[in-house]
């Protein structure tokens, strides 16, 4: 069992959702910054335990360093860079109501405080007098260097240059950002070469900066190693930059015509840059340079002993992988810590250390380091976000500051026996351990637990919609393969679609009511849709038909066994004539929605994939467009209230229409087409056997009609123009306003899509000399487009007739159609 | 009825005064801005500048939105002009050029359909060929001029030359109406004053001015640039007579000088240079410029001074954006931001001229001055206020380099002891990191590549090792100015050892030691090492020999003369043993051969000032040997 630390939670702000990470930083005597991202600084004291102010700037926070020379804090916001005195605010906040013990002084920062008007500031370092401000401009990185002036605030910061690195991946960058929606701070340190020979400049550059998590003091063989000879001739300090797009680049400061040069790509988001393993004999200066990744990758850059024969130190670097997101980590002396957000880990780095010192570089060390990286410590602390150490370690323990996502400020003590872990027994410093630690851990642990119950769960959640989405594309899947031998009825998911007239705004449309029937035995969750496609059959083929197909999505969020849904779409307004048309119906299944929306943004391939799985198709023919008129009166004469005007500018429409094109015609035909009074009727006829008709449609009509069979003639005429008017053989019918009319005559008139008038007669004739009975539908009208698109409806509606029809009637059975052009040629 | 007469002349005059006061407020800041801007640097205060600026910007814009609400009427579009162009300015000022020219565009067409006819805007020519057509008599006519200016230095800015080119005709005679019509201009200003004529927040005139000087220089540097020396200097010289502040004028007589000096006519290039120094004295690329002319043509004093006066001009606080006394928020520097010109303006940095002026002192005699060069130099590279911000071409050596010519320098300059510190710097440095044992392959292009480019971990390690040599080689020669023979020869024998370390690999033989006979091209690796090593042989012989240890000085310095046979001291000395050891024919022989060599080529020229022969070692008085051989001689 591993030891366990000791949480104690100094304070809590609430916070959520910043534009930026995060950060701690300790600093100025003992108080502890943090700046959670959002507008607000807190400065919290250790030593009284409790929040002392809160600085309010214009925007958010994206980064804070501290000058310990002159008692100065830098604040980087969105429109620059501004700079508090902390005597002053000490000042401020002593100045305010002596009862400041319940409350914290609360500073609103003015522009007065803005000392660098640099937009986009992302990371501060101050490098001795040196402000160093890294921003994105829009397609690179932009370090710019200002000389913070001597003494007074008041004087400017004049400009010493900038360094400018063009963007890559900009992929990896949007990538984090969409999933946290805050922006990953680069990472900006300074190291310094370490100079053990010259005791009296060490001590006098060290007297300027001291150690703190931003600057380290690097052993100078591999100072030299990862940055040139001329850096460390110069002795000059080194930026290095972690860059969210996975590049560590380093700069030397003082060299002339230095650039911004990569050391290293992580190819993931720099999360952190520190020094660690430090030399029992010199003083702080680290052997061993750490940058970790977002996804875990940890790169060790320390100097490789060369080989006897080759001569000279190598710089080398160790590259492993450790699991789970980084979010943020922190090194010591021997130790890289990180917190994944669900727990904090150690790793021990003495060991890696170790891992190639004086060994040969085979395939074993290299497995042993894998594994050393595969497994770290877990210390049992949860959702902490920001790490710092400390300034002070009085007791010797291994403290951290953690910041947890909730907004509680931790000092973590780590247990002081960690160093032999491994051995069972523990020390007996641990057992005296206090009750409150163990209580404040298995809080922890609570905490954790119950995130992870949560993860599960919504696992399971996602997997139950998974197995429905599945069943019912095999249902459909199996459909479609055995589409032939289903009738359409026995389709457990289906469309069927009915058309309707409607009068909007004094234009006529067709709309057209498509009904999804779900009689399978699955629900249809969450995250289907139903896209329904319309595209004239007549253009299907050319790529003119392509543009003009229509497509509808109807999201839906239910649909149990045995409910319908039922959506309605404009198919086409009145004058249209691009019927047959052809209505296919799909459901598609978006992945993205299986899964929440911070997953799918994860994963950006996913967004747009889905399943889409065909239903049916319908067809929508002149017959289903036409608007029957009441058989009891004549269609000019009709007053119906509804209609009335719909009827008179029909007519006068009409009337226009036969006027133009007689003139037309007597411009371009002389006077041929004058001569004729009246405009020609153009007409087709379809025959039907009756025997055939008496077969199917009395079979039919039998147990719908309450009226029992109808065998007459004209009974089988009117039935055949009620089957053909009303019927819905393929899933589409014919909407109707009020009620339906009763068909009794074998004449019926009608309105097509395009306003002209339509008569449809059926009557029964005696064909060829065997005296075989029919019956014949014949069209007639004005248009011949309306002819012709209803002869094709007739046509299509009798062959679906035969489809159906038993097997005996249609080897019997015999129809003439006359051809189109004969019927033009009759009329 | 009077009401609705009365709210038009109302809404208007508001406007008016809204824009008048914007402007009023405009022109102070940017006056006290100004003002700062003469005390600090350039850069920063431009930077400061921006925000306010900002700000303003969007005022006019946001009035402007307000008086493009309504209809377009007669008398509004006098106003409305005026604040587009107040507002383009900003824009411009800002470097937001689409955005300024697609509302110049837009205000101009809108402007336009009140007279009735449109414009089709496809070509910018075109557009503005008809534009200035159909505007012309009519009241708008002046803010239209106004606004071609404006056009014309977006296309300045955005380096569109071939436009300006086209539209020649018509910008001169915008130049000439602006410029000419001076009694009208101070019409306008007068009545200006009566608040009711909406004010603008530059001056067109001056505007025109600026643009027309600068396009002339813009043109000048392409046409340069391209080659036509002789169309750009007749262009420049008439550019020369137009009125224009100080540093532009001082600019085109920089770039006639650079026409001339394109047309190898140096002396008059120099003329020029020298007037643009004397228009504007901060014009550090004339400076520059006349300095590679001296030193072209060989005048070495002349050159020296050149550098010494580029390098104190250098150091002055702001001088590489000199301060332009302009009135205009649109800076010459904005307008003149083109490629050949920023290329042909480029001057290296203030660090990398007082290496080249060090340098130059060293090798032609002025050792003292040199050091003291070296010295500031050094100090330079290790303030606190040292960043390497300067990035230019041609940089400076490699550290390591740069002290050991530096030391080289201190020891010419009889200061053994610096030099010895210096030298002691860098073996401190790079003795961690040198190789054991280190092959040179024969076709160095490889080895060559790396040595410019230091890469993070495969550190140039001949080079470092050779520095290595280098420094222990001036570390023998200053213990033989000491005289202190045995230290001495500890030191060459360090470098010697060093310098064994590297094995020469030629194509398809093994790697061997190098030898004297190879044929060794100059400043490449092998080069250095076979110097080094002739010059730590024969300094460790001649140190033997001082210690009458005339074997040991005999082998090594044969052993010198085959490594490097053009090395003097080391023929002569080799002489001298032979004479000592009794052997005089050889002797003889063996001057006579050293001073063949030296009046034969100098092959010391292209070689840093560290690997010259040294001077102050123990000498040979060369007439006295010739003495010595003539008494031989009848023997």
């Amino acid at each position: 069992m591993e030891g366990r630390c000791a949480v104690e939670t100094w304070t809590e702000f609430g916070f959520s959702g910043t534009p930026y990470t995060p950060k701690i930083k300790f600093g100025l005597g003992t108080n502890v910054f943090l700046c959670t991202g959002s507008d607000e600084v807190f400065v919290f004291s250790t030593q009284e335990r409790k929040l002392r102010a809160v600085l309010q700037f214009p925007g958010p926070v994206s980064d804070l360093v501290e000058c310990h020379d002159k008692q100065l804090l830098y604040v980087s916001c969105r429109s620059g860079v501004y700079c508090i005195s902390f005597p002053f605010l000490l000042s401020r906040v002593q100045s305010s109501p002596a009862d400041a013990s319940s409350s914290p002084a609360e500073l609103k920062i003015s522009s007065d405080f803005l000392v660098v008007g640099e937009e986009g500031a992302l990371s501060l370092l101050l490098v001795s007098s040196v402000l160093l401000i890294l921003s994105q401009r829009d397609t690179s990185w932009l370090l710019s260097l200002y000389k913070t002036p001597e003494q007074t605030q008041s004087s400017s910061y004049e400009m010493l240059g900038s360094f400018r690195l063009p963007q890559v991946l900009a992929d990896l960058n949007s990538d984090t950002e969409g999933q946290t929606g805050t922006r990953r701070r680069p990472v900006l340190v300074c190291v310094h070469p370490g100079h053990p020979k010259s005791p009296s400049s060490s001590s006098t550059s060290s007297s300027e900066m001291t150690i703190t998590d931003s600057h380290f003091c690097l052993e100078p063989v591999l100072f030299k190693l990862l940055f040139g000879i001329d850096a460390a001739l110069a002795r000059s300090p080194v930026i290095l930059c972690g860059l969210p797009d996975g590049r560590l680049c380093f700069l030397p400061l003082r060299l002339p015509g230095s650039q911004l040069r990569v050391l290293r790509s992580l190819e993931q988001p720099v999360v952190f840059v520190g020094a660690s393993v430090v030399m029992e004999t010199g003083p702080g200066l680290a052997r061993c340079l750490v940058a970790v990744g977002e996804q875990g990758r940890v790169v060790l850059m320390k100097t490789d002993k060369g080989e006897p024969e080759g001569g000279g130190d190598m710089a080398g670097f160790i590259e492993g992988c450790v699991p789970g997101p980084v979010v943020c980590s922190f090194v010591d002396e021997h130790h890289l810590y990180y917190s994944t957000g669900s727990d904090l880990l150690v790793l021990d780095l003495s060991e890696g250390s170790s891992w190639r010192e004086g060994k040969e570089r085979d395939g074993e060390t290299s497995r042993k380091t894998a594994a050393a990286f595969q497994s770290p410590t877990s210390l049992n602390v949860c959702r902490v976000i920001a790490l710092a150490a400390p300034a002070l370690n009085t007791t010797g323990d291994v403290q951290l500051l953690g910041l947890t996502i909730r907004g509680q400020l931790q000092r973590i003590i780590l247990p002081a026996g960690r160093e032999d872990a491994g051995s069972s027994n523990l020390p007996s410093t641990q057992v005296g351990r206090s009750v409150r630690d163990l209580l404040s851990a298995i809080g922890d642990v609570c905490e954790r637990a119950s995130v992870l119950k949560t993860a599960i769960k919504s696992k399971n959640q996602i997997l139950r919609h998974l197995n429905h989405v599945l069943n019912i594309s095999f249902l459909l899947l199996a459909n479609k393969n055995s589409e032939e031998h289903l009738p359409m009825q026995e389709k457990q998911i289906r469309c069927y679609a009915e058309t309707r007239w409607s009068r909007l705004l004094q234009k006529d449309s067709l709309n057209l009511t498509c009904v999804l029937d779900n009689s399978s035995p699955y629900v249809l969750e969450q995250g289907w849709t139903l896209s329904i496609t319309v595209f004239p059959l007549s253009y299907s083929s050319s790529a003119e038909g392509e543009s003009s197909s229509t497509n509808f999505s109807f999201p839906f969020h239910n649909l149990n066994p045995g409910e319908t849904l039922e959506v309605s779409l404009p198919l086409s307004a009145a004058g249209d004539t691009s019927f047959p048309m052809r209505v296919s119906c799909s459901l598609i299944f978006s992945l993205s929605s299986l899964l929440g929306e911070e997953e799918t943004a994860h994963l950006p391939s996913l967004q747009s994939s889905c399943i889409s799985l065909p239903l049916n198709t319908l067809t929508v023919d002149w017959l289903h467009t036409l608007q029957v008129n009441s058989p009891t009166m004549h269609p000019i004469s009709r007053n119906a209230t509804s209609q009335s005007s719909n009827i008179t500018t029909d007519t006068v429409q009409a009337f226009l229409n036969s006027h133009r094109s007689r003139c037309a015609g007597r411009g371009e035909g002389g006077g041929e087409g004058a001569s004729k009074a009246e405009r020609e009727q153009c007409s087709a006829s379809v025959r039907v056997s009756s025997e055939l008709l008496r077969d199917t449609l009395v079979l039919k009509s039998s147990d719908l009609d309450p009226r029992g069979p109808k065998s007459t003639p004209q009974n089988l005429c009117s039935s055949l123009l009620d089957w053909l008017l009303y019927e819905s053989p393929e899933g589409v019918k014919m909407g109707h306003q009020g009620d339906r009319f009763v068909l009794s005559s074998s004449v019926v008139h009608a309105r097509g899509p395009t306003g002209d008038t339509v008569k449809l007669t059926a009557k029964e004739v005696n064909v060829g000399e065997e005296s075989l009975r029919a019956i014949e539908v014949q069209i007639e009208s004005s248009s011949i487009a309306a002819v012709c698109g209803l002869h094709h409806a007739v046509l299509r509606r009798i062959q679906t007739l035969l489809q159906i029809a038993p097997e005996r009637a249609a080897s019997t059975m015999r129809v003439q159609s006359l051809g189109l052009r004969q019927a033009l040629q009759r009329a | 009825m009077s009401d609705k007469m009365y709210q038009p002349t109302n809404l208007l005059n508001k406007w008016v005064q809204e824009n008048n006061e914007l402007v009023n407020k405009c022109k102070f800041a940017f006056a006290s801005s100004f003002q700062q801007q003469e005390g600090g640097g350039d850069t920063l205060s431009r930077d400061q500048n921006q925000t306010p600026l900002r700000s303003y910007s969007s005022e006019f814009h946001k009035l402007l939105r307000k008086i493009q609400g309504v209809p377009p009427l007669v008398n509004h579009t006098h106003l409305e002009l005026s604040v587009v162009y107040n507002a383009c300015v900003c824009s411009t000022a800002q470097s937001q050029f689409t955005e300024a020219e697609l509302l110049l565009i837009q205000a101009i067409q809108r402007a336009l359909q009140m007279t009735g006819d449109e414009p089709v805007a496809s070509n910018r020519t075109v557009f503005w060929r008809t534009v200035l057509k159909s505007v012309g008599n009519t009241t708008f006519n002046t803010c239209v001029r106004y606004l071609l200016c404006l056009q014309w230095a977006i296309w300045l800015a955005t380096c569109q030359l071939t436009i300006i080119q086209e539209l020649k005709e018509e910008l001169s005679s915008l130049f000439e109406t602006l410029c000419g019509g001076v009694g009208d201009d101070k019409k306008n200003e007068a009545r200006g004053k009566s608040s009711d004529i909406p004010l603008l927040v530059t001056d067109p005139r001056g505007l025109v001015e600026l643009l027309q000087i600068c396009t002339s220089i813009i043109q000048g540097a392409e046409r340069l640039s391209e080659g036509q020396s002789s169309e750009a200097l007749s262009a420049l010289q008439t550019a020369s007579s137009l009125p224009a502040p100080r540093a532009l004028l001082a600019y085109v007589h920089f770039l006639s000088g650079s026409c001339l000096a394109h047309m190898s006519r140096p002396q008059m290039a120099l003329q020029c240079y020298r007037k643009a120094l004397v228009t504007d004295a901060c014009c550090v690329s004339a400076l520059y410029q006349s300095m590679l002319i001296y030193r072209q043509l060989g005048n070495t004093q002349a050159e020296i001074q050149a550098l010494r006066l580029l390098q104190s001009t250098l150091m002055l606080p702001s001088v590489t954006v000199p301060a332009l006394a302009t009135t205009h928020l649109l800076s010459p520097s904005l307008l003149l931001c083109s490629q050949s010109l920023s290329s042909l303006l480029s001057v290296p940095s203030a660090l990398s001229v007082l290496h080249s002026l060090a340098l130059k002192c060293v090798l032609h005699g002025r050792v003292s001055e040199g050091v003291e060069h070296y010295l500031d130099l050094l100090a330079a590279l290790h303030s606190e206020d040292q960043h390497g911000v300067h990035a230019e071409a041609p940089a400076l050596p490699r550290l390591p380099e740069l002290y050991l010519e530096a030391g080289a320098a201190l020891l010419m300059a009889r200061r053994p002891a610096d030099c010895m510190a210096l030298c002691n710097e860098v073996i401190s440095t790079t003795l961690e990191l040198l190789p054991e044992k280190v092959v040179l392959e024969d076709p160095e292009e490889t080895s060559e590549a790396e040595t410019r480019d230091m890469s993070v971990d495969g550190e140039d390690r001949v080079g470092m090792l050779l520095w290595t040599g280098a420094a222990y080689l001036l570390q023998g020669h200053c213990h033989t100015h000491l005289k202190d023979w045995k230290q001495a020869v500890t030191h060459y024998t360090r470098c010697i050892n060093l310098l064994v370390r590297v094995r020469f690999k030629k194509k398809g033989f093994q790697p061997q030691i190098t030898s004297g006979d190879m044929v060794v091209k100059q400043g490449t690796h092998l080069c250095i090492l076979q110097r080094l090593k002739g010059l730590s042989l024969a300094g460790r012989g001649i140190s033997f020999t001082q210690t009458d240890q005339l074997k040991e000085a005999l082998r090594d310095l044969l052993l010198s003369l085959q490594a490097s046979p053009e090395c003097v001291g080391a023929g002569l000395w080799c002489g001298e043993v032979l004479w000592r050891l009794g052997r005089r024919q050889e002797a003889a022989a063996c001057w006579e051969k050293t001073w063949s060599f030296t009046t034969q080529h100098h092959s010391a020229e292209g070689l840093p000032v560290y690997l010259q022969e040294p001077q102050s070692g123990p000498l040979l008085d060369s007439t006295e040997l010739r003495h010595r051989i003539q008494e031989l001689g009848p023997n």
